[in-house]
């Protein structure tokens, strides 16, 4: 029983200051007072419930006085509307970047394939293998509960059931062994996945579709499962759904159809030449599921050892140059597979980035909060002398901070809503269609609220703190008026005050290395008229025709277009120019023959052009020649080099500045003599890699790549012969379906249209990092005149002239901007090392950037000069201080 | 002052209405409240100590009920304790709610005999 009341004396303390102070003694004497009784009355049970009911209303107590706390912040807000929409405005659109941020990049390495159970087990190869080794893998039953092949990214034309007569539509898949989705453990949404029991080779054929392709394409129909599609031509029977938001593995690729790899080569030419049974044909990913209890590291060396043994068996492969592991795996449970250390990296940019835009919003958010509770000093002390407890001034304060950062909050979310949905508006002419970023959902709602939740209390504690702290008698007495507490050097609001203009530099200086690196880089110029080159492509394989065929055809048709009038040459490629490739493209090259011991390994992109490429691009030949239509009919099967050409960073690569032309290297499949060096080419977005050009062969007629293949037909400027080609084209088979056709100028302005918007993502953080410094110097100066009003209007008074008014204001702002802008100098340009370090991409604009004197003067420039301005604006009004009426004011 | 609609109050929460009913003759303490309670519906409603002090609270902000400054005889006055009386306000509540419930048994009576005819 004593223990009962000793539990309820210390629940009665927890109850709310303004609670106790009013009820407190009574709770406590009621409590004492039935304790016995209903100890007698009720035993144990009854304590227990005068303790559950004591337990329950002490929260709620507290409850009712933050509510109380919300209404009363709420009505401050109200009355101070320009304080309220500035901070409002600050934290909306700190937190609309931030959460723009976590919602398009974050969401992408960090967000768990939706509908795979296995999700946190799923891991991959980084590098593409041969079907047999995948099977190999799965014999690997310690280590993986199951091993699936995939490829992903395999287009299929599709013509819909009962439809014959329109052309058919070119949808995205993924061509997967049968047991894909159990590897993943993904279940159907309707009738049933692949499986290895029930999908045989020579089998009928079946697909299983997405739930976008069902509804979008199949409108949701009930009846799905069952009905036929003519799949390039061929009849498969949709089997099943996947679930809701499933896209398949690797889903910045999203993927429609899911194909068993059972299927005939008529449906899939990726089939072709038995490439289920070549041991060379590195052609297909792996996804497995590590089993319980498996680490990754464990597995990617017992993996390593497997693959060791089985490269050493096969007499073929090509001798790795160096003794570093031959398989990396990723993490694949995320829309992009990522290697751990890679992921922490990119985790670590983008927390990076989200904290520091964050960090200035909230030190702004701090600054005016504290401004703002100097101001109120003379209320506080008045609430403090009538027993207003310190806490409960602090949490009044506080929740003041947290009710601006919420809706704060709510305004970021609309900013992020707004740009995401500009942002889907822009979409990269890849070959692949990759998967756009998604519009905000409760995910990010949550992330917001959270984030508002964190940042209002973490920076409203602080000035909440210090407006609170100490003697309030001074306050009381002499009002707001003075406060002389002298130079605080090292005060809070120095301190916040030194962190933002450091913060707001580095944003400034980071985002306008990136603006001025990717806006120098990304520039493409052609050698001739863009608007009289146009790209279409074409994929005839996919339409049913056998590889004789559309090879005679591909043989046939440079010569037939260049009868359309104007035509001045036709050019064929397996890419389109100034293309996009992304460095996962990249492989290792060779050189055979460089000089040392050492074999010469780099990694480039391979692109496969036709005869006359160059001359079409007007691109003269620094050294050696370029493709000849005999390249063309030349066999692809490893057994004789083939022609290359390579760029000028990729010679350079190989052979130093010696003499490229007559040089060997080879791929994985292939061995190549170099026959010419061509400048360095662009892509559509800026980037140079080290390129080596392949030429088209027999084997990319049979199999066109996944964009089919393209076709570049220069004509006299200002001419359009786009409809004459289509006739042309139609006139030699009116079933064959165009597709991407535009001219080369459309093409490259669409490749930079997401560039462009990157560019002023980047350019309005920076901006925004400037503006909201000015709007806190402005404020703390602000604070500081005010505060010193009464010693402003004395020195008037006692005949300071009005420049020794302004120096003396000023004085502190310009010191603490001066050292806010060293240290801002120095960790932008720390950042952007440890950036370019990291992540090489960034390299090259930062390598243009940085050396860039416009932005390395400009930004600091611009900063403290908006920061004086920011100062000047409330030191003028310092000066015009009537000294009576400041000394008056009492 | 505006005069409040004693119908926004109704129905009133089960502890309010046994509280304001237990003020309805006069000024009475935490305690007494609570015994009056208890005795009244022979044992059947229990105010706990805190929930009591939680309702008198959020009574005495809705202006139903205040503290009395006027003191019982002093043999009987109790000086550690507080003493609440209804407002004016909350005696309409009250009798707004009596009358409420009055007709809820009326009709539940008109009811009855219907079933039992």
């Amino acid at each position: 029983m004593s223990f009962a009341s000793r539990i309820y004396r210390r629940l009665a303390q927890a109850f709310p200051h303004e609670f106790k102070l009013v009820y407190g003694t009574e709770v406590l004497q009621l409590g004492e007072d039935v304790v016995e009784q209903t100890a007698r009355r009720y035993g144990a049970a009854g304590l227990v419930r005068l303790i559950a009911d004591i337990a329950i209303r002490v929260p709620l107590e507290h409850l009712s006085e933050m509510r109380r706390d919300m209404r009363y912040a709420w009505r401050s807000l109200i009355k101070s509307p320009g304080f309220a929409l500035v901070g409002i405005l600050s934290m909306g659109i700190g937190m609309g970047l931030t959460t723009m941020v976590y919602n398009s990049k974050w969401q992408l390495i960090s967000r768990e394939l939706p509908a795979a159970e296995n999700a946190r087990r799923l891991v991959m190869p980084e590098k593409p293998v041969s079907y047999y080794y995948i099977e190999q893998y799965r014999d690997q039953k310690s280590l993986f509960t199951g091993v699936a092949a995939f490829q992903t990214g395999i287009p299929f034309n599709v013509t819909f059931q009962g439809d014959v007569n329109v052309k058919p539509q070119r949808i995205f898949g993924q061509l997967v062994s049968a047991d894909y989705f159990s590897v993943l453990g993904v279940p159907p949404q309707r009738g049933r996945m692949l499986s290895a029991a029930l999908d045989k080779p020579r089998d009928a054929p079946v697909v299983v579709v997405s739930d976008r392709f069902w509804r979008n394409r199949l409108n949701s129909s009930p009846n799905a499962v069952g009905q036929t599609l003519r799949l390039n031509g061929q009849p498969a029977t949709i089997v099943g759904v996947a679930p809701k938001d499933f896209n398949g593995a690797l889903s910045i690729y999203p993927a429609e159809l899911f194909v068993p790899i059972t299927a005939p080569v008529a449906l899939a030419p990726e089939l072709a030449n038995d490439v289920l049974h070549q041991r060379n044909a590195r052609e297909f990913l792996a996804m497995m599921c590590l089993a319980p209890g498996v680490t990754m590291e464990s597995a990617e060396a017992a993996l390593d050892a497997v693959t060791r043994h089985l490269d050493e068996q096969d007499p073929s492969a090509p001798v790795p140059a160096d003794k570093g592991r031959r398989v990396t795996l990723l993490l694949a449970g995320t829309m992009v597979p990522l290697p751990r250390n890679l992921k922490l990296v990119v985790t670590g940019f983008y927390l990076a980035l989200m904290a520091l835009i964050m960090a200035i919003a909230c030190m702004n958010l701090a600054n005016m909060l504290l401004a703002r509770g100097a101001n109120r000093r003379k209320e506080l002390s008045i609430r403090l002398a009538v027993g207003a407890s310190r806490f409960r001034l602090v949490r009044q304060m506080m929740t003041e901070g947290i009710l601006l950062s919420l809706l704060g909050g709510i305004a970021g979310f609309a900013l992020a809503y707004l740009i995401s949905v500009l942002n889907s508006q822009f979409t990269m002419p890849t070959a692949v269609p990759t998967e756009r970023v998604p519009t905000p959902d409760w995910h990010v709602a949550i992330f917001v609220f959270a984030l508002a939740i964190v940042c209002g209390i973490g920076f409203s504690l602080a000035p909440a703190l210090r407006a609170t702290k100490g003697d309030m008698t001074p306050g009381l007495k002499q009002g707001s008026a003075l406060q002389l507490p002298g130079y605080m050097r090292f005060g809070l609001r120095n301190l916040l005050m030194v962190a933002q203009v450091t913060g707001s530099l580095m944003l400034l200086l980071i985002t306008g290395f990136l603006v001025l690196g990717i806006s120098q880089v990304s520039s493409i110029q052609t050698r001739f008229d863009s608007h009289a080159m146009y790209l279409l492509s074409i994929d005839p394989v996919r339409e049913g025709y056998t590889p004789e065929k559309a090879q005679a055809l591909f043989e046939k048709l440079p010569q037939q277009l260049k009868t359309v009038g104007a035509v001045s040459s036709v050019v064929m490629a397996a890419q389109a120019p100034f293309s996009i490739q992304d460095e996962d493209a990249a492989i290792q090259l060779t050189a055979e023959d460089s000089p040392g011991a050492s074999r010469v390994r780099i990694s480039a992109i391979e692109e496969t052009v036709g005869a006359g490429y160059f001359a079409a691009l007007s691109e003269p030949m620094l050294a050696g020649r370029e493709f000849v239509e005999l390249d063309q009919r030349s066999q692809a099967d490893g057994s004789q080099a083939l022609p290359a050409v390579l760029n000028q960073s990729a010679a350079r690569g190989f052979f130093g500045n010696g003499n490229a032309i007559g040089k060997r290297i080879r791929d994985d499949k292939q061995s190549y003599e170099v026959v010419g060096v061509v400048q360095d080419l662009k892509s559509g977005i800026g980037m140079s890699q080290s390129i080596v050009y392949v030429p088209l062969t027999q084997r990319n007629f049979a199999r066109p790549p996944a964009d089919g293949m393209t076709i570049m037909v220069r004509s006299d400027a200002g001419t359009d012969v786009l409809a004459g080609i289509r006739s042309q084209i139609a006139s030699m088979d009116p079933n064959l379906t165009i597709f991407d056709a535009r001219t080369l100028s459309d093409y490259l302005e669409l490749s930079r249209s997401s560039e462009r918007f990157a560019l002023n993502t980047y350019g309005g953080i920076g901006v925004f990092g400037l503006v909201l410094a000015a709007i806190g110097l402005a404020g703390l100066t602000a604070y500081a005149v005010a505060q010193r009003r009464k010693e402003i209007g004395i020195r008037i008074a006692l005949g300071a002239r009005k420049a020794q008014v302004l120096r003396l204001v000023l004085r502190e702002g310009t010191a603490l901007v001066s050292i806010g802008t060293v240290l801002g100098f120095l960790g932008a340009f720390a950042m952007a090392k440890i950036l370019s370090s990291l992540i090489s991409v960034f390299v090259e604009s930062f390598k243009v950037a940085t050396n860039d004197p416009r932005l390395l003067l400009g930004a600091p420039l611009l900063l403290a000069a908006l920061a004086m301005l920011a100062c000047y604006l409330p030191a003028r009004r310092a000066a015009q201080i009537d000294p009576l009426r400041a000394l008056r004011e009492e | 002052m505006t005069k409040i609609d004693s119908q926004a109050f109704l129905p009133l929460k089960t502890q309010w209405f046994h509280i304001m009913l237990s003020l309805a003759g006069g000024e009475q303490h935490g305690y007494g409240i609570m015994q009056e309670v208890l005795q009244r519906t022979t044992g059947k409603v229990r105010l706990w100590p805190a929930t009591l002090y939680g309702s008198i609270k959020r009574l005495i902000d809705a202006e139903l009920i205040e503290e009395s400054d006027e003191r019982p005889a002093p043999e009987l006055d109790d000086a550690r304790r507080r003493y609440y009386r209804l407002t004016s306000l909350g005696r309409r509540v009250l009798d707004a709610e009596c009358e409420r419930l009055q007709e809820l048994v009326h009709a539940i009576r008109v009811k009855q005999s219907m079933v039992t005819e």
